[in-house]
């Protein structure tokens, strides 16, 4: 693998995680349909000789802001982290992972959320360990403005951006962070972002993590997104996907003390023959803890959706809600959109429900605007705009939903 | 109002059906290989076709491997360590019911299943019934054959009307399906064929009664159904073992086959010895039931209320090929103390217009645990699919698991596809509300419960309707309180 060439280093504690996670991706492999939670997603085209690590950083439009709104903003560029406008935040601390495992600030929560041996592309993740932030929130404080993690995409190599956040909220902290990753060269490069992101909420702690994934069309976006959240705490994320050819955002909460609570709500809109993968896994591992998912797509050309959502409720726990919707509109003969709900319930005082629905356009809909002069073209529009936004309903700053809703 | 079942004086021990007959039988020795497989096959005297198809099945078997993605936690079977053929012993074959071994009849007497036709009441049922792996009896074929149907044992089937048997049989369930199916098409030895020729309503309805008797053998019985052009065909199944304290398997295959305009019904109450509640014992319980809806507005219609059995491993599918044709999946399953089951249905649409329906009602009580996993699947040229799924599940107890595990594929824009899916307990309020009318509580849970799968059971003919609630109340007592 021509990825491996990298990296000049060593740290003995890098050097470990690195050959860990080397060892674990060498025995999964890339993922198969027989994966079970991969059944519906191929890796076919991801070919990972192809792709390189940057260089050198580049360095040439990092100082505006990529966004709309006010907020402390840091930049990668090609998968390398380029500008931090929040060095010197001293509520938010933010490091290179790097530093926080060298000198040990990270130890207690790298890699202790998950299990990488059933994660194959975070056990690739920590096979190539280097860049990505280590971010602490300190106790009480409440964050003025948001946290927004810039990444973008200037050359047109095949670049490999392997990217791990760790991000801390310490009690009664709370935090909205944003997320976006999106392409400024030519739209045809192919890249593969794979990310990892590791949230530690602890009590009374808040975090909303917003993030949209707006690649470029032939490019690959993995992410695996883990939440720890302790008592009264609560992580609540939006996650639009509307590029890449390949694209799954996989999100697993845990939900480890009473009234831990969960909103992961998430759209996908897209065409041409992108896929979109949205999986999550809610575990209700505590009594009084609550989840809610609202998951919309809109599939269009010869693209396929991927909805896979499991809740799982842990024995001898009791009195805990679960509720999961997803709702896909499918806008032409060759879409596909292809759902796996899951409830794996082991606890009799439980409230849990999910539900699917997915279908075309209502007639009635269609034929109320166009009965009154709308052109269809603009019909559709208004209809599938309705359809996403009642998903900003739940978002409470309005910068971040008129963002939002630019894309 | 509900009756209480009259259980109390059974002291715990609730499976009424589990005596056992004491039966001279023959059976082939234990193991499974290419001798015994012939063995069967000349037993039954079958045609050189299907004892190579049986072969063909046999050395695909070897190369699989058991299906280990179900839900299920079982230790592993030994396939050398059954006996895959057991037979009453009986002088010839008998022609007519009176020189069937009367201890035989006395058998499915005492299951409440007369085989004397003048018994039957006023000849609503006609049953075929099969013991180990043959079939004993099957009543009224004289009347049925004055219509055309044909009623009788598959092993008749081969030999009377081979070319229909050829023609359908491994057609809807090709021996490469799956594990149980291919070892069920390696070593079937008995089970039910039904033929409703065209244009012809069945004017009772049909039965197949199964019975797994002997010690450490495996029941692989098969069913054929064909409704033919403009048919209907209700039929029913039940099934029973004794009370035995190691598992016995039983794995088989039932295929229909439903032609233009025909419609076909297919109830099931299954069970089956389910172990007793340290799970010790019980039947495990491997099916492959699938019905081809091959011709234009062709109904097939599931109904299933599963009881019984440790193991439960079973997904009655449609494929609904034909244009306008309807499936239909209504399932009750309840499991306590140490049972498993993992069930649920397929929906392939792949004709225009099809439409689908699944109702599903899980009840788990005890250790028990219990999986519904569906497949809907709508492939590019079925235009204006339409499916509705309700799958609800009942915990009644902390002990207890329940798990839903829907498959939706879409792959047709106008197709309109709704799915849900809840869990809960029996609510406090429901309970206080009967409670306070002086309904006790076990009364009260089965009233609930019964309400709670009342969807269902009213689907089921009326005999099977009444014994399924019976059952549905027995088989919780003892998870309350």
């Amino acid at each position: 693998m021509s990825i491996s060439e990298q990296h000049t280093v060593l740290n003995p504690i890098l050097e470990t995680l690195r050959q860990k996670g080397n060892s674990s991706f060498a025995k999964q492999g890339l993922p198969t349909s027989k994966n079970e939670s991969f059944k519906y997603t191929k890796f076919r085209e991801l070919n990972l000789d192809n792709f390189v690590f940057a260089k050198q950083e580049h360095k040439c439009c990092c100082n505006e802001h990529k966004l709309g709104f006010d907020a402390y903003e840091i930049v990668f560029c090609n998968g390398k982290l380029c500008h931090n406008h929040c060095s010197g935040l001293d509520k938010i601390e933010v490091l290179p992972l790097i530093d926080a495992i060298k000198d040990k600030t990270s130890q207690k929560y790298l890699n202790k959320s998950f299990d990488m041996d059933n994660f194959p592309f975070a056990a690739l993740n920590n096979a190539y360990l280097e860049q990505g932030l280590f971010i602490r929130v300190a106790k009480d404080y409440v964050s003025d403005k948001p946290l927004a993690l810039v990444y973008h995409l200037v050359a047109n190599e095949k670049y490999f951006c392997n990217i791990h956040n760790v991000v801390v909220l310490e009690n009664n902290a709370q935090l909205d962070l944003v997320e976006y990753y999106y392409h400024a060269g030519d739209i045809k490069a192919e890249y593969f972002n794979n990310v990892v992101n590791e949230f530690f909420i602890s009590k009374n702690a808040t975090l909303n993590h917003y993030k949209v994934q707006n690649d470029a069309f032939k490019a690959f976006h993995i992410a695996l997104n883990v939440a720890n959240v302790k008592q009264n705490g609560r992580y609540d994320s939006f996650c639009l996907q509307k590029g890449a050819l390949l694209a799954r955002n996989e999100t697993v909460v845990k939900l480890l003390e009473e009234k831990a609570q969960t909103e992961v709500n998430g759209a996908y809109v897209i065409n041409g023959w992108a896929t979109a993968d949205t999986s999550t896994y809610i575990e209700h591992l505590h009594s009084e803890t609550y989840s809610n998912q609202l998951v919309k797509g809109v599939v269009g050309d010869y693209a396929k959706g991927v909805f896979q959502g499991k809740i799982y409720i842990a024995p001898d726990t009791a009195k805990i809600n679960g509720y999961q919707l997803h709702k896909a509109l499918l806008l032409s003969d060759d879409a596909v959109v292809n759902v796996k709900p899951e409830l794996e319930i082991f606890a009799d005082d439980v409230k849990c429900s999910h539900g699917s629905t997915c279908g075309e356009i209502d007639k009635e809909q269609m034929f109320y605007l166009r009965s009154r002069g709308i052109s269809e073209q603009n019909a559709k529009q208004i209809l599938i705009t309705a359809f996403i936004n009642e998903l900003f309903n739940k978002i409470s700053n309005p910068n971040i939903i008129s963002w939002l809703k630019s894309f | 109002m509900l009756k209480k079942p009259d259980i109390t004086d059974s002291s715990g021990d609730k499976y009424k059906y589990g005596f056992i007959t004491d039966i001279k039988s023959e059976s082939l020795p234990k193991g499974l290989n290419e001798d015994i497989i012939k063995l069967i096959s000349r037993k039954k005297l079958e045609p050189e076709w299907l004892l190579g198809k049986r072969l063909e099945a046999f050395e695909f078997w070897k190369k699989m491997s058991e299906p280990t993605w179900a839900k299920l936690c079982y230790d592993k079977i030994d396939y050398q360590d059954l006996y895959y053929y057991s037979a009453p012993i009986q002088k010839a074959k008998p022609k007519s019911l009176d020189e069937v071994d009367p201890k035989l009849l006395q058998t499915y007497e005492k299951l409440g299943i007369p085989l004397k036709e003048q018994e039957i009441l006023s000849g609503v049922v006609a049953v075929d019934a099969v013991f180990d792996s043959v079939s004993v009896a099957t009543t009224y074929r004289a009347k049925l054959k004055e219509q055309g149907i044909i009623f009788c044992s598959i092993s008749e089937a081969v030999q009377e009307y081979p070319e229909l048997v050829q023609k359908y049989l491994g057609s809807v369930v090709p021996y490469t399906d799956n594990f149980f199916a291919c070892l069920n098409s390696a070593v079937f030895t008995d089970g039910s064929f039904v033929y409703i020729p065209k244009g012809v309503k069945c004017p009772m309805e049909l039965s197949t009664y199964f019975r797994i008797n002997a010690k450490n053998t495996g029941q692989f019985e098969r069913t054929l159904i064909i409704a033919d052009e403009d048919s209907y065909v209700s039929y029913l199944e039940g099934c029973t073992a004794p009370q035995r304290d190691e598992n016995q398997l039983h794995a088989a295959i039932v295929e229909i086959v439903v032609l233009k305009n025909a419609e076909v019904k297919y109830s099931t109450v299954q069970n089956w010895y389910p172990g007793d509640k340290d799970g010790k014992g019980g039947v495990y319980n491997f099916v492959t039931k699938r019905a081809a809806c091959r011709g234009e507005n062709a109904k097939i219609s599931w109904t299933q209320v599963e009881t019984g059995s440790a193991i439960t491993w079973k997904y009655p599918s449609c494929i609904l090929q034909g244009d306008n044709s309807s499936g239909e999946f209504y399932s009750v399953a309840i499991t306590n103390n140490r049972q498993q089951a993992d069930t649920g249905t397929k929906m392939i649409h792949i004709g225009k217009n099809t439409k689908s329906k699944i109702i599903s009602k899980g009840i788990s009580a005890g250790h028990s645990n219990q999986t519904y996993r569906g497949l809907v699947k709508i492939m590019p040229k079925a235009d204006n699919a339409r499916n509705y799924s309700q799958c609800d599940s009942l915990l009644i107890g902390k002990t207890c698991g329940s798990h839903t595990i829907p498959y939706i594929e879409n792959s047709n824009k106008n197709a309109i596809l709704e799915h849900e899916a809840t869990t809960s307990k029996i609510s406090d309020d429901q309970l206080f509300y009967c409670r306070q009318r002086g309904i006790d509580e076990t009364d009260a849970i089965g009233l609930i419960v019964n309400g709670f799968c009342k969807q269902v059971l009213q689907h089921l003919p009326l005999e099977f309707a009444i014994e399924a609630s019976k059952l549905i109340n027995i088989s919780l007592e003892g998870s309350v309180g």
